[in-house]
């Protein structure tokens, strides 16, 4: 298949299955056609090397049902102006330890890396600011790498590059291996189960590079995230972090408000703001006070007290 | 379902913004000028504050026409 047939075979099944769904798809490749193309092409491609053609619709259905969910728990926010669940154990006992809700769950947001319009900005930010910074020979961690997409897409630009990942769930580690078999990556990323947040003192600053992509906002303590990371990584090394501000999701429980908590954090943590995207998606529901936005950070850990 | 196509007929015309707006079992999103899946949500949850109920995600997301809606109000109906 060229390049390009992923991304037609996935517009044309949105266009005949889920037409509501057709305008934010189309939006999201206006971005950039050509690298939705590639991104569809690479990230597709490792899908139905993994589980066979027949997961393209399957993958759109999921993308669609994640959407949805997305978009019914961003109006009932609307609606009572806080997030549905408040716990981390609530996130848990309904989405993170339920192979079969999570499976689809893992499916569709693998997708909106590309298919949802301001992801498609973030990833490409991923490809031009992060994935250069990254040396080779660099040891990269993963912290919550769900689908393992974000990762594997790392290990696939760079040279001599190796990954450690750990997700709390054990269907997101299935998925995160089988798709590093599919990416022909096995050999440089290795997967554990485990509370990425019980990692203390057992590991040390040891890697070069970090990705933790949307689970920020998934934790109760933010703050002991960039903390963990910060043991985690060399002076210097680059952090890719991403996370969800007034944006509700089934899962979602730390509530942001402002792009400046994000920085703050990082900031008391050891780390300087190199780079930093906030987006928002084009359209929102109607009436809506709040602006759901998707943000991405470069991020480099300090060797002195301001730089 | 008379009475349910007649009412949902009505939130069709609310939140599309379109006092013409008649809709029939086999109205689809590509009948209707912005059903996207943001309107489609906003309509949603009309219908669930008009008939008192309330989808899941699954179920708001995979309704292919309005027939569905009305069958799906019409079940949730008997079951309250």
């Amino acid at each position: 298949m060229d390049a390009s047939s992923y991304s037609r075979r996935m517009l044309q099944y949105v266009r005949e299955r889920h037409p509501r769904s057709l305008a934010g798809v189309l939006e999201a490749r206006a971005v950039d056609p050509r690298r939705f193309d590639e991104y569809a092409a690479l990230f597709v491609g490792w899908a139905t090397s993994a589980y066979g053609e027949d997961v393209i619709e399957r993958m759109v259905d999921a993308f669609v049902l994640f959407s949805s969910d997305v978009n019914l728990a961003q109006a009932r926010y609307e609606a009572t102006g806080r997030y549905e669940r408040l716990t981390y154990k609530e996130s848990d006992d309904a989405v993170y330890s339920q192979p079969g809700v999570m499976r689809d769950y893992l499916l569709g947001v693998y997708l909106t890396n590309f298919m949802w319009a301001h992801h498609m900005e973030l990833s490409l930010l991923f490809e031009d600011r992060f994935l250069p910074s990254i040396a080779g020979e660099s040891r990269i961690i993963e912290i919550a790498p769900g689908h393992g997409g974000w990762g594997l897409w790392a290990l696939h630009a760079t040279r001599g590059t190796s990954l450690v990942g750990f997700d709390i769930s054990d269907t997101a580690v299935d998925m995160a291996r089988q798709l590093a078999s599919a990416a022909q990556l096995s050999a440089r990323a290795s997967y554990a189960q485990r509370d990425a947040m019980s990692i203390t003192t057992d590991i040390g600053p040891v890697y070069d590079a970090c990705i933790c992509s949307f689970l920020i906002e998934h934790l109760e303590d933010p703050g002991a995230l960039l903390a963990l990371v910060s043991r985690l990584v060399r002076p210097t090394a680059r952090v890719f972090l991403t996370g969800a501000l007034t944006a509700a999701q089934v899962d979602h429980v730390y509530e942001f408000r402002h792009e400046a908590e994000l920085v703050v954090l990082a900031e008391q943590h050891g780390f300087r703001v190199l780079d930093m995207r906030s987006v928002g998606p084009r359209r929102t529901l109607p009436g809506a006070r709040f602006l759901p936005r998707s943000a991405a950070l470069i991020l480099q850990k300090r060797t002195h007290e301001t730089w | 379902m008379a009475d349910e196509l007649a009412r949902l007929t009505e939130l069709f015309r609310i939140v599309f913004d379109d006092d013409t707006l008649v809709v029939t079992p086999e109205t689809t999103a590509a009948d209707v000028s912005g059903w996207d899946s943001l309107t489609h949500v906003t309509l949603m949850l009309n219908v669930e504050r008009e008939f008192g109920v309330r989808f899941s995600s699954r179920e708001v997301a995979m309704l292919k026409n309005v027939g569905e809606l009305v069958q799906l109000v019409a079940s949730r109906q008997h079951v309250r």
